[in-house]
């Protein structure tokens, strides 16, 4: 029972995180010598994973999420399938355009197409948006702050022990989401972690079956 | 709801046709041929190795898991791999469970009560009566081996399955593969292996999802 109040803080603290205070480098030297993190594919892969989806730290439920993603014309083609190899969801994006092509209840609301390739996105593609600052957080992490066209920052950190993570805030500053890399060594996209900030805050974990380079396709 | 009641059909359908393999298929094309010798199959238990292609998938994606019924009514469908993943019926009792680290938790977004309806049409074909599935027009092709094609006659399967085959070996009596087809370029491919029948399967696989 202790940690009901716990929890509800934690939840509280969470969705109420803004935007860190970026420490700028003391001299143009270590600023020039200040690498932002990429943890972005550099040409065009299809990565295959369990995803597990959680609420409240429990796990709900858990499917196969297939990615094709293509960096240099940021087009995106996704699939949902269930162990047993229904396809839940297919849809496709380019820059500008989204095309669904399957989508069975419960994926097959207004906005889930559209956040689910913008998560993505945030993902696996480098913000479009402009870098604005780039320095250290108060704990010595290194972090890169963006600003998208619809005013929403996007910060990209790396800390040596804890790994890379992305966090999206609104343009207002609000925390919407947190993508956590969790291993530090061989293939980065191996566990993923994703924290949603919405009405019902969720998360994914997310686990490599397979990643491959995809070569004229 | 719609989705899982058609999962549970799509897990359900490929178990009712493992049950309906080892029979007795020498000339027979009538499907009251089918329902006489369902009663013969107390347990069957099979391995199997799933294929799934699509569009996205440059090669098709291989799951493998264990299938396992007594009769009247109990199954497991299990895979091991990539995605750990349970369905156990038992007793009137329909339960889905995930892996979730080392543990296998129940799966919180199933339809308990989509399970149930699922169970009350696949009791029909368990009695070898598939031809009357109000669902499903069945045909069966003789040929060096034995096909039966299934196609949905409701429009609530419209858009998610467009047919299934289930090809039955002549030679051994028991089920080859089942290839589940949803749109021309999506479709899942299930082969049987080490399917044996009438063998004594422990209660606890039934009851226990670890």
């Amino acid at each position: 029972m202790k940690g009901i109040p716990l929890l509800i803080l934690t939840i509280f603290l969470f969705s109420c995180q803004t935007l860190p205070l970026i420490n700028a480098p003391v001299s143009p030297a270590d600023e020039k010598a200040l690498t932002c993190p990429s943890p972005f594919l550099k040409e065009k892969y299809r990565l295959v994973h369990t995803i597990e989806t959680r609420m409240a730290g429990n796990t709900q439920s858990a499917i196969i999420g297939v990615t094709l993603a293509d960096p240099s014309t940021r087009f995106i083609s996704c699939a949902i399938i269930t162990a047993e190899g229904m396809v839940l969801f297919e849809a496709e994006s380019g820059p500008d355009t989204l095309k669904v092509n399957r989508a069975l209840p419960p994926f097959d609301s207004a906005d889930f197409a559209k956040n689910m390739i913008e998560d993505i996105k945030l993902i696996f593609f480098a913000p479009e948006g402009k870098i604005q600052k780039k320095g250290n957080l108060s704990d010595g992490t290194t972090i890169c702050r963006y600003q998208e066209e619809n005013g929403d920052w996007i910060d990209v950190t790396n800390d040596k022990s804890e790994g890379t993570a992305i966090n999206r805030y609104s343009s207002a500053g609000i925390l919407k989401r947190r993508i956590k890399f969790n291993k530090t060594a061989g293939n980065i996209y191996q566990s993923i972690e994703l924290q949603a900030n919405e009405a019902f805050n969720y998360s994914l974990l997310m686990t490599l079956i397979e990643a491959q380079p995809v070569k004229n396709e | 709801m719609r989705t899982h009641c058609n999962l549970y059909i799509f897990v359900c359908i490929i178990g009712i046709f493992l049950v309906l393999g080892p029979l007795n298929y020498a000339g027979a094309n009538d499907f009251e041929q089918l329902r006489k010798d369902s009663v013969k199959i107390k347990t069957i238990q099979a391995h199997f190795v799933q294929k799934k292609s699509m569009k996205i998938l440059s090669k098709p994606l291989i799951s493998e898991g264990r299938f396992y019924y007594a009769a009247p009514d109990s199954f497991r469908w299990e895979y091991f791999k990539p995605l750990r993943s349970i369905v156990i019926a038992y007793k009137n009792n329909t339960k889905r469970y995930i892996a979730s680290g080392e543990k296998m938790v129940e799966d919180k977004t199933g339809g308990a009560q989509a399970m149930k309806i699922v169970l009350n049409e696949v009791a029909g074909w368990m009695s070898g009566k598939f031809d009357q599935n109000p669902s499903f027009a069945a045909t069966i092709n003789e040929g060096a081996n034995t096909r039966i094609t299934l196609t949905p006659a409701e429009k609530s399967m419209t858009g998610m399955i467009e047919k299934i085959e289930i090809t039955l070996s002549k030679k051994t009596a028991t089920v080859q593969s089942v290839k589940i087809t949803e749109s021309a370029n999506n479709f899942t491919q299930i082969n049987f292996d080490n399917v044996e029948i009438n063998k004594a399967i422990n209660p606890s696989v039934f009851q226990d999802a670890q």
